[in-house]
């Protein structure tokens, strides 16, 4: 993905990769940032910062339409109490812009 | 000004190239009327020993296929084979998980139109395959008591993510310290949806309600 972003500008190197990581996903940022290094080594990456933003997974109750941060995975409506929740952020893996020069 | 610093904007997912294949197996499942299901779980829960204690239980109407994933060997693979169903051995070669391509790669060998059921073994794991949609029409745990009650709160997004849960090796209870209440409520806190069964693929506990369950749903995905 971030090979396709570059051959579409003329870049000479890349100084920072900024991805966001949801909660509700199991990619771990130390893992992220190993993977990151082996993967941009001999690439317009070699070098570059990852940083990686944790997204707080957010929830709304079906029930009442409170929305509320959602901790350890607790999927209960601290206003009403029903477990009837939507998880409305925390589940995106996303990469969202490139740093370049 | 090329060569001046600058943001390229992307929001991409990183995910798109294994949920583009996830979607494309999806439709191919649905266009053959056949429920694909990815069954998920430590190793060691009894993945295969519920497929081996499942089989002989089907209507025997209904035609079933097995994916088998593992990291290198075929052991799975051959323990299906006696069951007289289609059985694929995937081997991910140190990957910890199955992911869209690896299952799409192997579709081709089935007779998909034929097939009632697709059941999807996935490597054991508790953590990564939760991550990797293969395109199913649902996922399913196989959890064994004897991992400890605490395990849904410690690998919680597998268990947000799954429609069924089946509690394991339920012939233990009396000789482990396991809290059942705390264990169920615990699943149905990340998850009230989830439908749970309390078996054993050892004395059959459980497994003809499961095996009802399973076939309602693919009753239901063919109606």
């Amino acid at each position: 993905m971030i090979d396709h972003t570059l051959s579409q500008h003329d870049v000479k190197r890349v100084l920072k990769v900024k991805i966001k990581v949801g909660e509700l996903t199991n990619a771990e940022p130390d893992a992220l940032a190993m993977a990151f290094e082996a993967y941009s080594k001999d690439t317009l990456c070699e070098g570059a910062e990852l940083i990686v933003e944790r997204v707080p997974l957010l929830g709304c109750c079906r029930d009442c339409h409170y929305e509320f941060n959602v901790k350890l995975m607790y999927f209960l409506c601290p206003n009403c109490k029903s477990t009837n929740i939507e998880v409305v952020q925390g589940e995106e893996l996303l990469l969202e812009s490139l740093e370049v020069e | 000004m090329d060569n001046a610093r600058r943001e390229i904007e992307v929001m991409a997912n990183l995910r798109d190239s294994n949920d583009m294949q996830a979607e494309v197996n999806r439709a191919h499942f649905r266009k053959n009327n056949c429920l694909a299901i990815n069954i998920m779980g430590s190793p060691g829960a009894g993945k295969t020993s519920l497929l081996e204690k499942t089989l002989p239980l089907l209507n025997e109407n209904m035609s079933v296929a097995v994916i088998e994933g593992d990291i290198f060997t075929t052991k799975d693979a051959d323990r299906i084979s006696v069951h007289d169903v289609p059985v694929i051995q995937i081997n991910t070669g140190g990957s910890c998980h199955l992911d869209s391509k690896m299952v799409a790669k192997v579709l081709p060998e089935f007779d998909c139109q034929s097939l009632d059921l697709m059941i999807i073994e996935n490597v054991g794991n508790l953590v990564c395959p939760a991550d990797f949609d293969l395109g199913e029409a649902f996922k399913v745990i196989v959890l064994s008591i004897v991992e400890g009650d605490d395990k849904p709160a410690k690998y919680p997004v597998i268990f947000r993510k799954a429609k069924a849960v089946l509690l394991n090796k339920m012939d233990l209870e009396g000789l482990t310290d396991v809290n059942m209440e705390r264990m169920k409520q615990d699943i149905l806190v990340i998850n009230p949806d989830i439908t749970i069964f309390e078996i054993s693929c050892r004395t059959g506990k459980g497994l003809q309600d499961w095996t009802n369950w399973l076939q309602d749903k693919v009753l239901d995905f063919q109606s």
